[in-house]
């Protein structure tokens, strides 16, 4: 089945949020993700043959635009560019004014999510966010399931470490122990 | 009591293990709170690093990326080559119609002017090119009616004219003037890109972009780098969705 549904370019728009939250979270930075999302969009319009039917569209989009990320990061390495530490912390200060209060709350853990490790920050990503299963996750990524798996861990015990996100869960429990 | 490793907890938490497996967790979790401590780890972060990253989700796609995201889909579907193009920049208010007989540059070349000096430039031979520079003929009451009607990803045929109007997209732009990026494509195959800004009462045309174009019409994406600089000049919003589009054409009528 081919149905027309199926073609890249009439998914790739609908999808663009998402794209560019995946490339947003990836790189810290909008100007550098809107380039690596037209990139990837450009990209996928140019192989579309090689995009399978039936398979995760999503899936398929986030390996390109990771491996674009990946160019990216590689070239700015041999430019000797310097990364804007700045930038990065910006991840998830989505809402600009709005939300402040929500964002008091939330801003540790997105900062804690833009100071893992890239490796890191990738599986969290797409797993925790983006729901992929970590055989997915291994493909998209193109590294060993295993490797998910630890870098999925540490991803998560640092975050909990940095936030002391697992505090509360723990305690409310250890007050019902009937001891 | 089995002794569950991180990993075991993780893949517990994210759904990765097979039956057995989580009911022998499920099970133990029953009856030992460290287990449930650690498990906890594992569970928040997910729904943490969910919860912080899906406003990201709701951030409106820029209108530059989503315009050329939608040229290139356009482009891949006319099955069209880029090839080269001339920008046209021009003004829509009267000046003096001798001062140039008409604007052909390179697109490189033109961008400064394209950007920077739209009112006092105007594209006064229009009669020489047939077709696309019909479109800054704003005094044209098809293409007015087209612009206060036609949704965006629509195509009309402009009334009494055998050009053919689409509009790719709908915007604010730094000053909150409701403007359309469209295009025209003419009998003789050219296209024209082009941005309008209600402004005063009546569309004003203030950027155009004359790409030749072939039979299938669409613009090659090469003559859109002005564009995408000019959008990026007047602080374009994020194209509107459908709902809001309409509402902003009603509140023009």
């Amino acid at each position: 089945m081919t149905g027309k549904a199926d073609r890249v370019e009439d998914q790739l728009v609908a999808f663009l949020p998402n794209l560019r939250r995946f490339a947003i979270s990836l790189c810290g930075s909008r100007d550098i993700a809107d380039d690596l999302v037209q990139m990837a969009c450009e990209r996928a319009l140019a192989n579309e043959q090689h995009f399978e039917r039936g398979t995760r569209f999503d899936a398929w989009m986030f390996r390109i635009l990771h491996n674009l990320w990946i160019d990216d990061i590689r070239k700015r390495k041999t430019a000797g560019h310097q990364e804007d530490i700045d930038e990065r912390h910006d991840i998830a200060g989505v809402s600009g004014e709005r939300e402040m209060e929500a964002r008091l709350t939330l801003t540790s853990v997105s900062q804690a999510i833009a100071d893992l490790a890239d490796e890191q920050r990738e599986v969290l990503l797409l797993v925790c966010v983006e729901e992929f299963s970590y055989r997915e996750t291994a493909d998209i990524l193109a590294i060993p399931i295993g490797t998910v798996m630890s870098r999925l861990a540490r991803a998560r015990r640092n975050l909990s470490l940095t936030t002391g996100i697992s505090a509360a869960p723990a305690r409310s429990d250890g007050i019902k122990r009937p001891e | 009591m089995t002794d569950f490793s991180d990993e075991i907890l993780m893949r517990f938490a994210d759904g990765e293990l097979d039956a057995e497996m989580t009911a022998k967790v499920g099970q133990a979790l029953e009856s030992d709170d460290a287990l449930v401590a650690r498990l906890a780890v594992f569970i928040e972060t997910r729904v943490q690093a969910h919860a912080t990253l899906t406003p990201l989700l709701d951030e409106p796609v820029p209108f530059t990326l989503a315009a050329s995201v939608q040229r290139m889909i356009e482009a891949k579907r006319a099955g069209e080559r880029p090839e080269a193009s001339s920008v046209i920049p021009f003004g829509s208010r009267t000046a003096n119609r001798s001062w140039r007989q008409h604007w052909v540059l390179p697109i490189a070349a033109s961008l400064a002017v394209a950007v920077g000096g739209l009112a006092g430039y105007l594209a006064a031979d229009r009669t020489g090119r047939e077709g696309g520079l019909l479109v800054a003929g704003i005094n044209s009451p098809a293409l007015r009616q087209a612009l206060a009607s036609v949704v965006s990803g629509a195509q009309v045929n402009l009334a009494g004219s055998e050009e053919r109007f689409r509009v790719i997209g709908t915007f604010r732009n730094d000053a909150q003037d409701l403007c359309r990026e469209f295009e025209v494509d003419s009998p003789d195959s050219s296209t024209v890109i082009s941005v309008a800004c209600h402004l005063n009462g009546d569309w004003q045309v203030n950027f155009a972009v004359v790409a030749p174009g072939d039979s299938s019409g669409y613009a090659p994406a090469s003559s859109t780098e002005a564009l995408d600089a000019y959008l990026a000049a007047i602080d374009a919003g994020a194209p509107m969705p459908a709902e809001e589009e309409l509402r902003a054409l009603d509140a023009l009528r």
